[in-house]
């Protein structure tokens, strides 16, 4: 895990104090640990941690729905 | 079922009623945690004029706008998306009621829906803020 995203998780744990931990292929927003409000803020700390900015109009939910999409899509993926 | 259900789905004068509720406790630790800018991510600055009081920001009005875009998503019926917060434009009429307009990625979410336009109440007493939101079903070609 790439250190960006387990600030990301770290994030998300923080906020929901219930869980031990979160699977990297748990769906996210099915299990309401992302909802519309907190999304914004999310989208804020991903431009944070993966020093990208991301347009929120038009982003996918498949991109933030489980911890592995998240990595593939802003921190794993090669800057051209 | 299909992939993009539309607001007609349910037959002549079928509409999807959109709702959604705010606690101002999380909208004022977004607040203290970030500043005032953060919500320029959610809503335009004529929005944030609307919400503010001569004392600043009014925590229930932000509240408030917040919710009715929420509820005014949700009328869309929009599958795999997120809320288009800035393109959803919630502002206070002369008479005090809010009006909806729907820009770029909100516009084309509700033409592909049928949605010719959305009207929105909203209320909030407290530690929260609540809106309902309706479309109005037809051509958006033929918006008022």
């Amino acid at each position: 895990m790439t250190d960006g995203l387990q600030q990301v998780k770290d994030w998300i744990l923080k906020r929901h104090p219930e869980r031990d931990d979160i699977p990297n292929d748990l769906d996210l927003i099915e299990n309401r640990l992302i909802d519309s409000l907190s999304f914004v803020e999310f989208v804020f700390l991903l431009e944070q941690h993966s020093g990208r900015t991301i347009e929120m109009e038009t982003l996918e939910v498949d991109s933030l729905r489980t911890l592995d999409a998240i990595e593939a899509a802003f921190f794993l993926a090669e800057v051209k | 079922m299909p992939a993009h259900p539309t607001a007609q789905g349910g037959g002549p004068g079928w509409a999807n009623l959109g709702m959604d509720i705010v606690s101002v406790k999380r909208v004022r630790r977004l607040l203290d945690d970030h500043g005032e800018d953060f919500f320029q991510r959610m809503l335009n600055p004529g929005e944030l004029d609307d919400c503010r009081t001569s004392s600043g920001l009014d925590l229930l009005s932000l509240c408030g706008r917040i919710a009715a875009k929420e509820a005014a998503f949700k009328t869309l019926r929009v599958r795999g998306r997120f809320l288009p917060w800035r393109d959803i434009v919630v502002r206070r009429s002369d008479g005090g009621w809010p009006l909806v307009e729907l820009r770029r990625t909100a516009a084309e979410m509700a033409a592909e829906s049928g949605i010719q336009d959305i009207t929105v109440s909203i209320s909030h007493d407290v530690d929260y803020a609540v809106a309902v939101a309706a479309p109005v079903l037809g051509d958006p070609r033929h918006r008022p």
